[in-house]
């Protein structure tokens, strides 16, 4: 697959139109070329641009690229749940591979818990691979995909990211480095945590959600976490924030939300987080695209006989 | 939820002969003010607020706490009202147990860390709302219920809420829906709270519905139904019928029965409905104050 071809099917992608079932094929291939050889902590150079989850708001993330700027010309960290809610997880996610293809030290691109073949096949993007191709071919070749994403991302030694949050099982980065990425998201443990866990005002040290499963850390277990690997601060996506970014626990972790106007009805702004090379912090908040640019009239539902 | 063709409202030939007025977010007739209001969810402020006013550092994901669907009937007073904060305040006091997902059995033998907290509210903010009613003697007095004694009282009835008439493909004045609250459980399932209206010529009627899907654990339905039926005479005190109707399962229980028993099979409660088993039902009538 040439330059050109790549370019291409950018081109073709940026217009939210997806890529023939073997085209996707090929990319998924040279996707994962690139992919096996970053590490679980993946190193992240600023200036850099992080970006929180887009659910396959697709049109949205356009804006978000108008806010940010243009891959290459912008370096993005984009933290997992890309696919799943919204109605073009297809283009949103190949579009996402299709640069990091064609520019690998220019877009980095993290796990998060929707990169999942159980999670998708609940929460959209398996029925929209059905849909949009008739066969499940493409959903395979993303999920496998998924085993290879990175689990982190570190930045400049300095700030540290990742979809979800901490683990108990984990207090050095090292010990994030040693895990087997290449698998699906297991029920439980550290790969599980780091990609599903939540910070918690009403905990100090560790909670478990009332659903029985599910770590929640209180501010001194990110304290200590930040104090021991020399860090700035966390920087995590996975919960909606109306107001794009929410700091926690005395500025030691930041929430990046990426996705405005939520599943399409929430009316939440979206934000994603600057670094400058001198890691300058600036958070560019940014709305959801208007309806006519989606080619979606905006119109009032259909009335029902509902009973 | 929301289907896909678009409507552009009714026209003003069918308002004008049901003798109704198109009104900011509503309709009136047949001395009815019915209006729906949609907001966006809570900012970080009024999450805040929403947490004093129920004592709780719990909230659902997404707070649609501007939203409602409110009915007025100016001759009697009578004002049904539907939103976010009473619903919550019925879920506080319900009080569930938590559901356990199913990896939690896993998790309870896992080597946990020594200073662990185990939360146990109810993450699936089930609640037993099924509106809130007051009587609004004139426009600067509104006594709200829940907390204090409500002015309107429901009366057990054997009278029912009549579907044949509900069939009939009347113009639709006025069709709304209103979600009032959405959790997506830690992406677990799904558990949200809706109201949907319709206003035709004869009569208005509304659906609340809390729908909870605890994936590969179970699933629970708890509908309202109110209705009113305008008659002939407007003089004539309104007759409001509430039908409430909880139904709830286990996929265990739903395998066993021959469903299916994976999560994606049960993405539309208006189909799931049906299946699920009846855990109560009542049908209640409105005491309209004399």
């Amino acid at each position: 697959m040439g330059t050109s071809d790549l370019d291409r099917q950018i081109e073709q992608l940026k217009r939210c139109e997806p890529l023939a079932e073997g085209e996707v094929k090929a990319l998924c291939l040279k996707a994962m070329e690139i992919l096996v050889e970053e590490s679980n902590v993946q190193r992240v150079d600023a200036p850099v641009t992080i970006c929180g989850d887009i659910h396959g708001q697709f049109y949205d993330m356009k804006e978000l690229f108008k806010v940010g700027g243009d891959c290459p010309k912008t370096n993005y960290l984009f933290l997992g749940d890309f696919v799943d809610r919204g109605f073009y997880s297809v283009e949103t996610f190949l579009l996402l591979l299709a640069l990091k293809v064609r520019y690998p030290d220019r877009i980095t691109l993290i796990r998060g818990n929707h990169e999942s073949r159980q999670i998708t096949q609940v929460y959209g993007f398996y029925d929209e691979c059905l849909r949009k191709y008739g066969s499940v071919n493409v959903w395979r070749y993303c999920t496998e995909i998924f085993d290879y994403l990175s689990l982190s991302a570190l930045i400049e030694n300095k700030i540290f990211s990742v979809h979800g949050g901490l683990s108990p099982a984990i207090s050095t980065l090292d010990q994030i480095r040693v895990i087997d990425r290449k698998q699906e998201v297991p029920h439980d443990g550290a790969m599980c945590d780091l990609l599903w866990s939540d910070p918690e005002d009403a905990v100090d040290g560790w909670g478990l959600s009332p659903r029985g499963a599910g770590y929640l850390f209180g501010g001194n277990i990110v304290t200590s976490f930040n104090h021991s690997n020399n860090i700035d601060y966390i920087c995590r996506a996975h919960q909606l924030v109306m107001e794009g970014f929410k700091w926690m626990f005395n500025n030691k972790i930041v929430t990046v939300w990426s996705a405005p106007n939520y599943c399409y009805r929430c009316g939440n702004v979206a934000a994603i987080l600057e670094l400058d090379e001198n890691l300058n912090k600036q958070f560019r908040v940014f709305e959801a695209a208007p309806h006519e640019s989606r080619g979606v009239p905006a119109k009032r539902p259909a009335p029902d006989y509902f009973l | 939820m929301a289907t896909a063709a678009a409507w552009d409202g009714p026209t003003a030939a069918e308002l004008k002969a049901a003798g109704a007025e198109a009104i900011p977010g509503g309709v009136r007739l047949k001395g009815w003010v019915i209006q729906t209001n949609k907001g966006p969810i809570l900012n970080s402020a009024s999450v805040n607020l929403f947490e004093d006013k129920l004592q709780t550092t719990h909230l659902p994901e997404m707070v649609f706490g501007e939203s409602f669907l409110s009915l007025q009937h100016a001759q009697t007073g009578i004002r049904l009202h539907f939103n976010a904060l009473d619903a919550l305040k019925a879920w506080k006091q319900e009080a569930l147990p938590p559901v356990q997902v199913p990896a939690a059995a896993k998790w309870k033998f896992r080597s946990s860390p020594s200073d662990q907290v185990i939360l146990d509210y109810d993450y699936t903010f089930t609640t037993p709302y099924c509106g809130s009613d007051a009587l609004v003697l004139n426009q600067d007095t509104t006594q709200t219920s829940l907390d204090e004694c409500s002015s309107l009282c429901w009366e057990d009835t054997d009278d029912q809420i009549d579907l044949v008439a509900l069939s009939a493909k009347e113009p639709i004045l006025l069709y709304d829906e209103v979600i009032l609250y959405e959790d997506e459980l830690a992406d677990s399932g799904i558990s949200f709270l809706t109201v949907r209206v319709r206003v035709m010529p004869t009569g208005w009627f509304l659906l609340q519905r809390f729908w909870l899907r605890v994936d590969d654990v179970l699933m629970r339905l708890r509908d309202t139904r109110l209705y009113c039926s305008f008659g002939s005479n407007e003089e004539v005190k309104p007759v409001v019928l509430r039908e409430i109707c909880w139904r709830e399962a286990t996929f265990a229980a739903m395998d066993a029965e021959g469903y299916p028993s994976d999560s994606a099979a049960y993405a539309d409660p208006n189909l799931v409905a049906r299946k699920l088993p009846v855990v109560t039902q009542k049908t209640q009538k409105l005491k309209v104050p004399s």
